[in-house]
């Protein structure tokens, strides 16, 4: 008779060059037969020293690193950045600029979350979705790059406005992509919501629950998915966000569904901003008056923050009456969130953690900054 | 409203500073001083109003280190930033038991200043190599001061 084999506990190495881990993301994970007992995440294989190079350089010059931070929503980084410096020196942004910031920011978040549905669906082993996605991406990428210059790690925004105007083409494109994208959403969910395979993969992995939220001090869709209303751009208002109408989506149960879901809804509400705010949008300069040229603010801190698309951005600059910034911490969204990863991996399959990993939405040269 | 809330549960910790901030300026509510013995308590009373830990970091002075944690809420908005000054060379408590999300934030302050948190289960390196034998965002103020030095004497 065949004696049953002794249960061993071993290592598995996920990554750092695994396709499901989106960057150079190293997991170590203790298994015991199928099942993780301990997962612990090695990060900062991407490390490029950005609060380092901010203490060597002057408050413009550091403003094009912050579009490759989170290069996925990277203007969501330059309006945190902006606004810091701005609420530092005192500067007023003008309205149209405002709204050039809130359309353009929401077309990148739209791109963000497209990319992250299609990497996330073909972790989960589905290939077409990605294919659907991308084709709807490179419209934003098209539209983006005729105002901002670049296609990918966008310098936008500059303190005190913006620095080129949006033209009627841009306008126009903006509106055919809203309605070609509003079209789309009945294939996305009969391609994947509905999807019996993706609904087993997701349902009920994953769940963080309302305290955890809290303790792993959570941002974005993760804490929206557990049913948390919590979106800077409601409950901290910033630029012209007041001035439209939309909603924040939240999930119930917390899980991978739940955050899916979410992100998904989130892109309709980002679409009904751009709308609005294509329509309000008022005439007028697009860059503050007296901007001055030399940036040296007084003594002093300040803390900004912004919905980026994984979740709540703050740039907190420290400033000693010099040119140079004294200390910039980046509050990166992806960082918290990933911390929260040991807890929720233990007693789950390695299947399901690529799932989780990739509703955490991860971008891992923003997290190793 | 909430930021009352907090200074009635600060209140009895005995902190060194507890007074609102000028909000359209540094973006805070409330700002607080407490020495870095009194986090734990503060963490505790934060965490018991509900409110979440956004940041923690660290500055670097000339004389001594300065602990820097952000607290904000979900349902109200109130940022309550605490500094504590830490003299170079002692330990901090960690509070990586009241918010386990400040595990990694603490793992990056001792990864990025050297600041040792006394009570934190796991503080190794984070961003850098563990084989890393400095720390990058120390700044050096001799070099700076033989610099001026120099300049002048020229």
């Amino acid at each position: 008779m065949l004696e049953p084999l002794e249960e061993k506990r071993y290592v598995l190495n996920l990554g750092p060059q695994h396709p499901a881990t989106h960057g150079v993301l190293r997991v170590e994970l203790e298994m015991e037969g199928e099942f993780i007992v301990k997962a612990d995440p090695d990060i900062g294989y991407g490390h490029r020293a950005h609060e380092h190079m901010a203490e060597n350089r002057n408050y413009l010059q550091f403003l094009p690193n912050m579009g490759r931070v989170d290069y996925l929503h990277a203007l969501a980084y330059n309006q945190g950045y902006c606004m810091a410096v701005e609420k530092l020196i005192g500067l007023q942004v003008p309205e149209r600029a405002e709204y050039i910031r809130v359309i353009t920011s929401e077309l990148n978040r739209i791109s963000s979350h497209l990319l992250w549905f299609g990497a996330f669906l073909m972790d989960l082993g589905a290939f077409t979705p990605f294919l659907y996605c991308f084709d709807d991406r490179e419209n934003i990428l098209d539209l983006l790059d005729r105002v901002t210059g670049s296609r990918l790690t966008y310098c936008y925004y500059r303190f005190g406005g913006v620095p080129q105007d949006i033209d009627q083409e841009f306008i126009d494109g903006c509106r055919a992509f809203v309605k070609r994208l509003r079209g789309r959403w009945k294939d996305y969910d009969n391609l994947v919501t509905k999807n019996i395979i993706f609904i087993e993969r997701t349902k009920g992995i994953g769940v963080i629950t309302k305290e955890q939220c809290m303790l792993y001090g959570l941002t974005g869709p993760m804490v929206r998915g557990s049913g948390i209303p919590y979106d800077i751009r409601k409950k901290e208002p910033y630029s012209a966000y007041p001035q439209f109408d939309f909603e924040i989506p939240v999930g119930e149960n917390g899980d991978t569904m739940d955050r899916y879901l979410v992100r998904l809804r989130e892109m309709e509400q980002s679409l009904r901003i751009i709308e609005q705010a294509l329509d309000k949008l008022p005439n007028g300069p697009i860059m503050a008056e007296k901007v001055p040229k030399r940036i040296k603010p007084a003594a002093g801190e300040v803390y900004a923050a912004v919905e980026a698309a994984r979740g709540e951005f703050g740039c907190y600059i420290v400033s000693q009456g010099d040119v140079k910034p004294y200390r910039i911490k980046l509050r990166v969204p992806s960082y918290a969130n990933l911390s929260i990863l040991p807890e929720i991996a233990v007693d789950t399959l390695v299947a399901d953690l690529v799932a989780i990993l990739g509703s955490i939405d991860v971008v891992v040269p923003e997290i190793d900054r | 409203m909430l930021s009352d809330d907090i200074r009635k549960a600060l209140g009895p910790l005995n902190l060194e500073k507890v007074e609102s901030g000028d909000y359209s300026k540094t973006g805070y509510h409330l700002e607080v001083a407490a020495k870095p013995a009194q986090m734990p308590e503060v963490a505790q009373a934060m965490l018991a109003q509900g409110c979440f830990l956004e940041s923690l970091t660290a500055l670097h002075f000339r004389e001594h280190f300065t602990l820097v944690y952000h607290f904000a809420h979900y349902d109200e908005l109130c940022r309550t930033v605490v500094h504590a000054m830490l003299p170079i060379g002692q330990k901090a408590p960690t509070i990586s038991h009241i918010y386990p999300g400040a595990n990694w934030y603490e793992r990056e302050v001792y990864d990025l200043f050297g600041v040792r948190f006394t009570g934190h289960p796991d503080l190794r390196r984070i961003l850098l190599p563990f084989d890393a034998d400095f720390h990058p965002l120390l700044k050096e103020f001799e070099e700076i001061v033989e610099e001026s030095e120099s300049k002048a004497n020229a």
